[in-house]
Parts: C-alpha cells; structure tokens; sequence
C-alpha cells in the first residue's frame, strides 16, 4: 500500500472525494435564485408564473408567494412565512439591538439592498431546467439612491431601512488621547487607508444539500461550523435540534467564509420541507462573485506620535468599516480590528474607534484574518511612516519599540492580554533570513544607478488573536476505544482543508503511545458529536487539540481505574505506558486497552474543553522591485517568520503559512472588488475582473518559525493559518513605499496595481517640494 | 442526441441534450464526480479533463462534441491494481494539495503534459507555464510545481 502525506490524499487525489455536488441523493431537485441586478430599489413586482409552465420545473416563488402558500398537513405547516436569516449574536462580535428592525428576510420582501439579492427562486428537476426557469421570472425594481461608500451612507442621506440610521454599531477600545500628548510629541505622523472590500474566494462555491425524511432533515452543506447550522436551521424551521442532523463532508475552502447560515439555505431547507423532497443549491462562480460574503471592508484614519528617539507615545485608529446591506457578525468584526490596534508595540497610548455602516453591498463577515489584517496593515503602514519622519530605520524604530519577552502577560491599552511572546526575536530571525543588511546596500547601490529600477523593502510586525473570543473558546469531543484495538476521536470541528483527519490521530497517537493507524477521527456531523463550535478564528489546533489531548489523559485515568478494579489494587499503582496499563508492583500484569475494553466493556470518553485565548505573532518582509514605467510590482523576496507556539504538524503549518502569504500578496497588490456608484460589483467577466494570485505572482517565499509556546493550553499550540493574510500585505505595501519613496504614501492604496503605482510613480518624492 | 464517450476505456452510450456541457455530462451522467466545477466560465482549470490526449476545460466544451472520443478523467489516473500514479504520490508527498478541489484539473493538465513529452523534467519552464494555467486559493502553488517536477523527474529516469 502507497504512504500518503495526509489520509485525506487519497481519496483527494484519486478523484473519490466527496463534496456536496458530488453526492448523490435520488429524486433531489436542484434551486436556483433569481437575483436583483439594481443595488438598491423597491421591489415592486415579481411574476412566477411564466417559469412554473417550464417543463421540468417543480416550483417558483418569490417572498409573496411563500407567505401566501397554504399550509399543508405536515410538520413545516406551523411555518406561516419564510423565516429571515439568522444573524449569529456571537462572542461580542455582533449585537441584538444592530439587527433589530433590519432583518435580513431570505428572499427581497419590500426592498433590494444589495445587488444580487435573490428575489425568488426556481426549482426544477436539474440545474439546466431550474435555470430555464429561472430565465422566465420578472421583476421590476425601482431605483433607489446606492449607498456604496460608508462615508456617504453614514450621513444618513438615504436610510437603507426607513426610520432607522445606517450606522449599525459604534464602538471604542482605549481611553481617548488628550490633546497635549499631540501636541507635545517631537513626531506625529498621520496616514489613510482603504481596506477594499475582498472576495474569499474557496475554489468550491457554497454549496446545500438538504434531504427530508419524516420528519428529520439530513443536512449536507460544505461548511465551518455544523452545530451552528443545525441550530440556526433548526430555529429557523421552528423544529427542535435533534431533528436535524448537519454532516460536512469534504469542503473545498472556505477561509472564514463558510460559518454562517446563509439566505439561500434558508430557503433550500425551507422549501425541502415544504415539497418533502431533496432540494440542493450549488452555487456557481458568478453567483459567488455577487454574493457571497467579502472580507475587510474598512477606512481607516490614524495618528501615531513618538519622541525624538523613537519611542512610541500614543496611537489613534478610527474605523469607518463598510459592513453591508445587512447588520450580521461583520457589524461587530471591526470591533477586532479595535481591541487588536495595540499591535506588537508597547505604546502607552492607544484609542480605537468603530463606526459600523451599512451600505449597499453584499455582506461583510470574516474573511482569513478578519479584522486583524486591518489593524496590523494601518499600525504597520504608520511605523514606516513613523521611520521616514524620524529619519531612522524602520527595523530599529520597531526594535525600540516591540513589547520585550518578559513583560508578558502583557496588558494592552486596548483590552487584549497578550499571553507570551518574543517579538524581538521573530524580527531578528526575519532580518537576517531576508539579508537585510545586503538589500539596503543594494538598494543604495540602486540609488546611484539612474538606470536601475527602484528597490524597496518592508517590514510587518504583527500580532494576532487565535482561539475565538471569551465565551467561545471551549469545543466538545471525545475518544472511544474499541474491543478490535481501534480509538475513535470525535469532535466539533470541520475540516475545509487543514489535514484534520492526518493531524488529530498522530495527536491522539502520540499522546496515548499507540500506533497511528489505530486512530480515526470523525467530525464534522451533528448525528456523531452533538456538540461543537467548529473551525474558525484559528481555533482548531489549539482549542480542539487541546481537547483531544485532555480527552486522552481522561481516557488514560479512566483505564487506570478500570485496571486497579479489576486487579484489586489502588489506582495509583497502574500506569499507562504505550497505550497499556501495567502493575507497578507486578510486572506480569500487563493489559492492552483492546483487552482491557474487552474485559471491562466499552471505554468512552467525552468532555467540553476550554484554552485561554492566544496571540500568535511575527515579522514579515517583502523586497520589490517598482517599475515606474508600467507601474509593476515584482516581488523579489518574501519572508514570513510566525510563531504560533508548539506546532502539532509542521508540515500542514508551513503549507498553511505559504498559501495564506500568497493570499496577502493578492490583497496588496491585486485583489478588490470595485463597486459602481450603483452598487453593483463591476465583476462582469468572472474572474476574470477579479484577480486571484496565480503561480506568475508568486516570489520566492520563506517560512520560517519562532517557537513560544501558550500558556493558556496544555499543549503550548497557538493558532496558525491567517499569518499571511495579516503580515504579509503591510510588509508587501511598505516595501512599495520604500521603492518609491513617495512624499504622500496615502497614495499608495491596495491594491496596489499598475495604475496605481503609475500614477504615485509620478508624484512628488520625499524631499522634493509638493 | 445520441451519443458515445470512451471515459477512462469505459464506454458510455448516452443521449445527452446538445447543451450539456462535457463536466456535467461527466459527473452526472457519467457520474464521475471527481472533475469538479470551480468557476464554469474557463478560468480556474478545476475541470481540466484530457479529450484524445489533450487538456481540455471540460466546462467550456460540449459534450456533443466529444461523441466518439477519448476522455480521460482523475478517476482514470490509478494503475489497473488501483495504485496511484507517480503524479498522484507526488502531489501527496509534496503537499501539494490541501482542500482537494482544484486538484484534479492540476494533476490532468499535468497528466498530459508528462504524457505528450516524457522529458518535460528537463524543462522547469514548462513546467512553471504548466502551474500557471489553474487556479488553486489554497496552497500557494510552489508545492503544486515541486510535485509536477518530481514526477517528471521520475518519469524522466524511467523514460529509455
Ligand atoms: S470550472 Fe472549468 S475552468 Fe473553472
Ligand atoms: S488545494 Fe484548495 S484550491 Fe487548491
């Protein structure tokens, strides 16, 4: 037999994996949503009835027509309309009070508030036949005013829900700055920064499956977090949750943007009970690129002041943070970007604030990062700022300035407790692997030479939080042991590409003794774990891995004691070794767990487990090279040093870590949504008009880690995965900067394209008058 | 309208309307779920299928138009014993894949490209060129070229 990589390989790479348009459940009906091309207008009215008389199309309905259908003899029948979609009040990161009054119904009711929101559905007996259909619905939209940029939307010109403002939520994070620290500090510098709005992008769409039977629903949905989507479907139909099982098989991506329970499988669940049969939604790319949930979403404001040799005094962050037609986690997401605007640094000073619009855009929800790359891209932008200034290096302001290793736990002005770091040494660590030394002499050399091209090198230090907020740092799971030899690991997480089912048995293995192959892990279905959280915030290694370890000293004690029974001696005579229990007096006494379950009946184990929140950290570096002719970027060299503690796969770490810098080089340089005026994302040749990273636009790439281990979690592990998306693009950024030595580096927006490098290629330099 | 695929040297005799695109054909008439669907307008390459030898977008090819041809799709790779091929073991090696769903589309324009020229190890520029025409939001993509080159290398020293 071939040793794979990871278990998954196999089937992976053998064309026997199973996402949820690869299931085949007989007799399911296939939906497809008719979608609003207007921003922003009155429904007025929508007609069905053409796309019902296509053959093969089992139903049309827009809201009106769901809330007009008559009951039928059935247990959905309580439902009297199409419930709205839930918004997830989660840890602190969304509010009641944000959504009351603005809910999101899971067809256009009244009013369009994005382009693309469905305003009615087909369902049909194929994908070709529901889209015959769906090619048959009118509707007519009457235009309202777009409300596209916060700024404008924050007026409150146009509400986007009549009597209500468009600010959703403001917030705060620190003690605001008093005028004279301004005034009295020896350097302020000032920047602006757009964080466009951003396209996750899994190269599997979204996706639904949802199959009745009696009264159960069977749930398959590509998805973060199954036991939220059995929750919120379940409160939805107005069922109890036990009717509903949620089984996440493989999952092509997701990067933050499969956690929530969208409109359309609202709609799918509600309609399969309703017809009582099998209704799938599989989203196709152009769908995706109007509706799915985007990512970032901010303008940012700041002020930084330091005295005269460098040390930093104060810190001002103000969000104005674009959040979508309707308020849903992403109203309070920015709130992290606040509580995180401390940074690496240990500025005495620092004072965050939020102002959440609503606009008329689709969504915004975490996207890999989620509001950490904000706050890590404007403090990081401002301390090269802070460098020019000062005239000093950018590697030494921030060496003067980072909180040293034994000042932790460290307090932030801004409400975090760092719980360990050594952010001098990941910096040191990403200077001398990059020959720092060696790129400022080339670049001077470059200085002299009118005939090179401009070089510039950037630098990110960052600090990120990994393991979800207070209140949702716990997981539930367990660990079985079978008479046949085999363990089986349950817990609540969900894989979309992370390597659970390789990296959680070799965890569960190491920690018992016992040979890998006896361990298997099941997750990612309600029917097996009937509780769990899920895979977001960076959580699963540390949280669920810290579980699964706690699960095995549970496990242990457990056969320890069944041993001392049987054997009739006190239990702190057993140990374990090796994944058997032996008399420490008796050396004849020796029994394998398989035996021991054997003679002492089935062995299982379960528990809810909870870690302190972590805070992974780093230094990135980026050297690029500008042309100022055709406003190009090209990367020569990037380095990424992180440490997220003690790394359970290093292997599934470092690829975790290289594919999440290549998606910050796409936020830097590539990657934005552009809205017309009329809210409508000018996204009309696919992705073609949205330009992921291909291989064209990846450098030379380093990875390289610094080891701090938590001490919020038995097992040390920090989070891993978002690394790159937070160090990456402020180090990429800065890197442009330093090529180019704009006076204004406000004009150096992201991202950063030829046309935008062109024209800041031609402003006026530091030094040169303006 | 009638027709015949030779899928993986499997014939399937089947009457596909003319509109049907060869992935749908494939995965649902065929049900050969292993070519998936990324983008169904010909840019992220997750539908590459080889059509007579060559690398095809299967969402952007009728499957009318494929009557009477070869294809050959990720499921068709494994040696007759179900082995995987040196491509395959070297994606799993390399890790060269995590979610899985852009693999298939890279491991067949991979396929026919080693296939066509067994000496394409000899060349990293091609090889490069090749890594360039998919999509993958995923990995990064220097695994994926580290697993082309490997195979190819292997299959270089077994070339006479
Ligand atoms: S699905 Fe065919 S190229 Fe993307
Ligand atoms: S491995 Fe996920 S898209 Fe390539």
């Amino acid at each position: 037999m071939h040793q794979w990589g990871r278990r998954e390989d196999q089937r992976l790479t053998m064309g026997k994996g199973r996402f949820v348009a690869d299931i085949e459940v007989p007799g399911c009906l296939d939906a497809v949503f008719v979608r609003s091309k207007t921003g922003h207008g009155t429904l007025r009215s929508v007609d069905c009835a053409p796309a019902r008389a296509v053959p093969g199309v089992v139903g049309a309905w827009a809201a009106a027509d769901l809330m007009d259908m008559p009951a039928c003899a059935h247990s959905a029948s309580v439902l009297q309309d199409l419930p709205p979609v839930p918004h997830s009040v989660l840890a602190r990161l969304s509010s009641d009070e944000a959504v009351a009054g603005r809910e999101w119904p899971a067809l256009v009711k009244e009013r369009v508030r994005y382009a693309g929101e469905a305003v009615a559905v087909v369902v049909g007996e194929d994908r070709y036949l529901a889209e015959d259909g769906a090619a048959e619905v009118t509707f007519e939209v009457e235009p309202l005013p777009a409300m596209v940029r916060p700024s404008d939307a924050a007026r409150d010109s146009f509400p986007l829900f009549d009597g209500l403002s468009n600010v959703a939520l403001t917030g705060e994070a620190g003690q605001p700055i008093d005028d004279s620290v301004w005034r009295d500090a020896a350097a302020v510098v000032e920047g602006r920064y757009r964080q466009s709005l951003l396209l996750p992008t899994p190269m599997e769409c979204r996706a639904i499956l949802v199959a009745p039977d009696a009264d159960r629903l069977t749930v398959w949905a590509g998805h973060q977090a199954p036991h939220r989507l059995r929750r919120e479907l379940a409160a939805s139909l107005g069922w109890p949750e036990d009717r509903v099982r949620v089984v996440v098989p493989d999952t092509g991506g997701a990067f933050g943007s499969k956690s929530a329970t969208f409109p359309e499988y609202v709609v799918v669940a509600y309609l399969a009970v309703k017809l009582r049969r099998p209704v799938r939604w599989i989203e196709d790319r152009l769908e995706s690129m109007m509706v799915a949930t985007r990512g970032r979403g901010q303008d940012q404001r700041v002020r930084l002041a330091a005295d005269a040799d460098g040390r930093l005094l104060a810190y001002e962050l103000t969000i104005e943070a674009d959040v979508g037609a309707y308020p849903h986690l992403g109203v309070g997401l920015p709130m992290q970007t606040a509580w995180m605007a401390t940074g690496p640094y240990a500025t005495p000073k620092v004072h965050a604030t939020v102002r959440s619009v609503l606009t008329n855009t689709m969504v915004t929800y975490p996207y890999r990062g989620a509001g950490r790359p904000e706050a890590a891209i404007a403090l990081e932008r401002s301390m090269d700022t802070m460098a020019r200034r000062l005239s000093m290096d950018p590697a030494e302001l921030r060496r003067r300035n980072l909180i040293p290793p034994e000042s932790f736990p460290y307090e932030t002005p801004t409400g975090r407790r760092y719980d360990s770091g050594n952010y001098a040494g990941a910096l040191e660590l990403a200077l001398r692997t990059v020959d720092y030394d060696g790129w400022r002499a080339e670049q001077a050399r470059r200085g002299k030479d009118p005939g090179a091209m401009p070089l510039g090198i950037g630098l990110s230090c960052y600090v990120e939080r990994s393991g979800g907020e207070p209140g949702g740092l716990f997981e539930f799971g367990g660990l079985e042991a079978g008479e046949d030899g085999s363990i089986t690991a349950r817990c609540g997480a969900a894989s979309s590409g992370q390597g659970h089912e390789t990296v959680f048995p070799a965890l569960v293995a190491r920690t018992l003794g016992v040979a890998q192959w006896r361990v298997r892990l099941i997750e990612g279905d309600t029917g097996e774990q009937p509780e769990g959280l899920g895979s977001f915030a960076s959580r699963t290694a540390q949280v669920v891995g810290a579980l699964l370890w706690h699960a095995c000293q549970l496990l242990i004690d457990e056969a320890r004691r069944r041993a001392a029974r049987m054997w009739g001696v006190p239990v702190e005579r057993v140990e374990w070794s090796d994944g058997t229990v032996r008399d420490a007096h008796d050396r004849s006494a020796v029994l394998d767990l398989s035996h021991l379950v054997k003679a002492t009946g089935p062995l299982k184990v379960d528990d809810r487990f909870e870690t302190g929140m972590a805070f992974p950290f780093g230094t990135h570096v980026a050297v690029a090279e500008v042309d100022p002719e055709l406003g190009t970027v090209h990367l020569l060299r990037l380095v990424a040093v992180d440490d997220c503690g003690v790394v359970l796969d290093p292997e599934i770490v470092h690829g975790q870590a290289f594919g999440s810098c290549v998606q910050g080089i796409g936020q830097a340089l590539y990657e934005g949504i552009p809205y017309g005026d009329d809210g409508v994302p000018l996204l009309g040749n696919g992705l073609l008009d949205y330009l992921l990273p291909t291989f064209s636009e990846v450098p030379p790439i380093e990875v390289r880690h610094t080891r701090t281990p938590s001490p919020g979690s038995p097992l040390g592990a920090k989070g891993a995965g978002e690394s790159g998306c937070i160090g990456t693009p402020a180090a990429v950024v800065n890197a442009v900067i330093d090529a180019l030595q704009v006076a204004d580096p406000d004009l150096l927006q992201m991202p950063l394209t030829p046309d935008v490098v062109w024209r800041a290629a031609r402003a006026p330099k530091r030094g040169e008058p303006r | 309208m009638k027709i015949t695929l030779t899928v993986n040297g499997e014939e399937f005799p089947l009457d596909v309307e003319p509109r049907r695109v060869l992935a749908d054909v494939l995965r649902e008439d065929c049900r050969l779920t292993g070519t998936h669907l990324g983008c169904e307008h010909g840019v992220c390459g997750a539908c590459g299928v080889l059509v007579d030898g060559e690398a095809v977008r299967s969402c952007l090819i009728l499957a009318v138009q494929c009557d009477g041809s070869s294809v050959r799709t990720v499921e068709g790779l494994a040696g007759p014993d179900g082995e995987p091929s040196a491509l395959q073991r070297a994606f799993s090696a390399e890790h060269a894949l995590q979610c899985g769903f852009c693999t298939p589309g890279f491991l067949m324009v991979a396929t026919g490209a080693l296939e066509a020229d067994p000496t394409l190890g000899d060349d990293p520029d091609r090889i490069e060129d090749l890594v360039r025409s998919n999509l993958c939001r995923c990995t990064g993509y220097e695994p994926i070229r580290r697993a082309i080159t490997r195979a190819a290398q292997e299959a270089r020293q077994l070339a006479p």
